[in-house]
């Protein structure tokens, strides 16, 4: 495999405000990478240096060989975006978004509407071909994107929280869609705020808080090297703290109190369990462990707005 | 200026969805300046005789005319661009194409000239069918040159306007102090040597009063000296403001 995205000390500023700072990364050609982290991390503005509209402020972006730069028409031919936003064209129907898009990819007519025929079959949209924008709901404008992304057969798409919104049929149905495409050997990268999605989907991920990437790795290596196997959750107010972490807390590798409730974290939580069992407490959740809890160990739980 | 043959992809595009509004557009463009024809031309110009030998309507028809082209491309940057910008976000798809910023703010002003030639069109077959008719086929040539190039001018301007607008309220800044004050002070209505020395002076820093009066030369095939100076503003300006229109607006998609 090699190396289709990498970037060096990449920096994006607004102004005085910094919002991707100094970040270090590569994106394998074909795998499907990720980029997690809570709202303004700065994900959408590095996904935004990669496709190519928004200059970079200082570092090195280099994409599929060449820099990446706002008016750098041969890497855009070559992406294809799947925005965070719906922005399909309301004053045209689904068919006609996809012949005008093609345009904008200079693909001759004739060519392009079989590639429609074909796309639209792929999102299952060929019913709704002639209706309108406003006719369809979230989740067929979502699939209209995902086909609008790959009109001009990209080599990289960047898709930006591309399930937010759906129902778990139509999260589920553009997961497919999008593992296929893996799966053809297109290289994916992805923005979410859904770990479950991360999970499904990424090969490796970073995940990233207030413009810096906190830690890289793969989704399973991530969750064993920061949190372990294995989560107790117990339900109860903090005034026996100090007698449960005397008795349990040698049983864990690590322990954490968050507003009503004691979590510990543990590479095998058998043990934790069984004298959880004995001391017969209420409210206590045994679970294995997830890429959230990776996520809210690094990013903290307080809300981030 | 990263400028290519895909502007007129962008046009396609609006050329695609203008099909449903054709018909609401073609007689908004022709009321207004019906209104004022029938209004100023046919009511006031029975009372103001012959205006340099000919019918009064004779003076009216070229600078409605034009004002028409004014007002639709001018419109056409300042909402309907705006609309694409922030609220069907279609120059965000737009810039994510191998179609730059600066494509996409031209196909936009090309698109806007059109519509503005439209409307001169439509008000031309109207004078025309009222029997006021440009002096010859050559003349109608020239005025179709003219009311592209004022309609570019506009629509850059308007784009300017645009560039820096955070709300639809800020436009009212520009048409209702600019545009429409600028109909009165360009010798649409009335020719400019009755008005005292101060307003001829204001006026010929009003781009539509050069703009009136090609349009009135090519009307009427007379073609006075002056008419370098009017050619040189419009051409000049309308330049000017393409450019700095575009890189205003391209300011304003990338960030």
């Amino acid at each position: 495999m090699s190396t289709i995205v990498s970037a060096r000390g990449l920096t994006k500023k607004y102004g005085d405000f910094t919002a991707v700072d100094g970040i270090d990364f590569e994106i394998q050609e074909g795998e499907c990478f990720g980029f997690l982290g809570p709202n303004g991390a700065g994900k959408t503005t590095t996904v935004r240096m990669i496709h190519c509209v928004s200059p970079v402020t200082a570092g090195t972006l280099t994409v599929d060989g060449s820099a990446a730069g706002v008016d750098n028409r041969a890497l855009k031919k070559k992406t294809g975006v799947i925005p965070q936003e719906i922005t399909l064209d309301i004053d045209l129907t689904v068919y006609e978004n996809l012949l005008v898009f093609a345009r904008f990819f200079d693909i001759p007519k004739r060519e392009a509407k079989a590639r429609i025929a074909e796309l639209l079959k792929f999102v299952e949209l060929e019913t709704r071909r002639d209706s309108k924008i406003d006719q369809l709901s979230t989740g067929m404008k979502r699939r209209l994107l995902v086909a609008r992304a790959l009109l001009n057969k990209p080599r990289i798409i960047i898709a930006d929280e591309p399930t937010t919104g759906l129902d778990p049929q139509a999260r589920h149905l553009i997961w497919q869609r999008l593992r296929q495409l893996k799966a053809q050997g297109v290289t994916l990268i992805l923005t979410t705020q859904y770990m479950e999605e991360a999970q499904q989907l990424c090969d490796r991920l970073v995940v990233m808080h207030q413009g810096k990437i906190l830690k890289a790795g793969d989704p399973r290596g991530l969750i064993e090297s920061e949190i372990g196997k294995d989560v107790v959750e117990i339900r109860m107010p903090p005034d026996r703290d100090e007698e449960l972490l005397a008795r349990l807390g040698p049983l864990a590798c690590g322990h954490e109190r968050v507003g009503d409730t004691l979590y510990f974290y543990c590479r095998d939580g058998i043990g934790l369990w069984k004298a959880l069992v004995d001391l017969d407490l209420p409210n206590t959740v045994h679970r294995p462990a997830t890429l959230e809890d990776v996520f809210l160990k690094l990013t903290g739980r307080s809300l981030i707005e | 200026m990263n400028l290519s043959y895909r502007i007129y992809h962008v046009f396609f595009r609006n050329l695609m969805s203008y099909k449903r509004f054709i018909l609401t557009t073609f007689l908004v463009s022709l009321v207004q300046p019906l209104f004022y024809l029938i209004t100023f031309g046919v009511g006031m110009g029975a009372y103001m005789g012959a205006f340099g030998g000919k019918p009064y309507l004779y003076f009216l028809v070229p600078g409605v005319l034009i004002s028409s082209v004014m007002m639709s491309s001018t419109f056409e940057c300042l909402y309907g661009t705006f609309v694409k910008i922030v609220h069907e976000h279609l120059y965000d798809s737009l810039i994510a194409t191998p179609v730059s910023a600066e494509d996409a703010v031209a196909g936009d002003i090309a698109w806007a000239s059109f519509r503005g030639l439209v409307s001169g069109i439509l008000m031309l077959a109207v004078a025309g069918l009222m029997g006021i008719l440009p002096v010859s086929v050559l003349s109608v040539l020239v005025l179709l040159l003219v009311m592209l190039a004022v309609g570019i001018m506009f629509a850059s301007l308007g784009m300017i306007v645009t560039s820096k607008a955070p709300n639809f309220d800020f436009f009212s800044y520009y048409t209702e102090l600019v545009i429409t004050p600028m109909l009165f002070f360009s010798g649409v209505f009335f020719p400019l040597s009755n008005f005292p020395g101060w307003m001829k002076t204001l006026s010929q820093f009003l781009p539509l009063t050069h703009a009136v009066a090609i349009s009135r030369a090519a009307f009427s095939g007379e073609y006075p000296p002056s008419i370098l100076l009017n050619i040189a503003v419009v051409v000049g300006l309308g330049a000017l403001a393409f450019v700095v229109g575009i890189r205003m607006m391209k300011k304003r998609l990338i960030k």
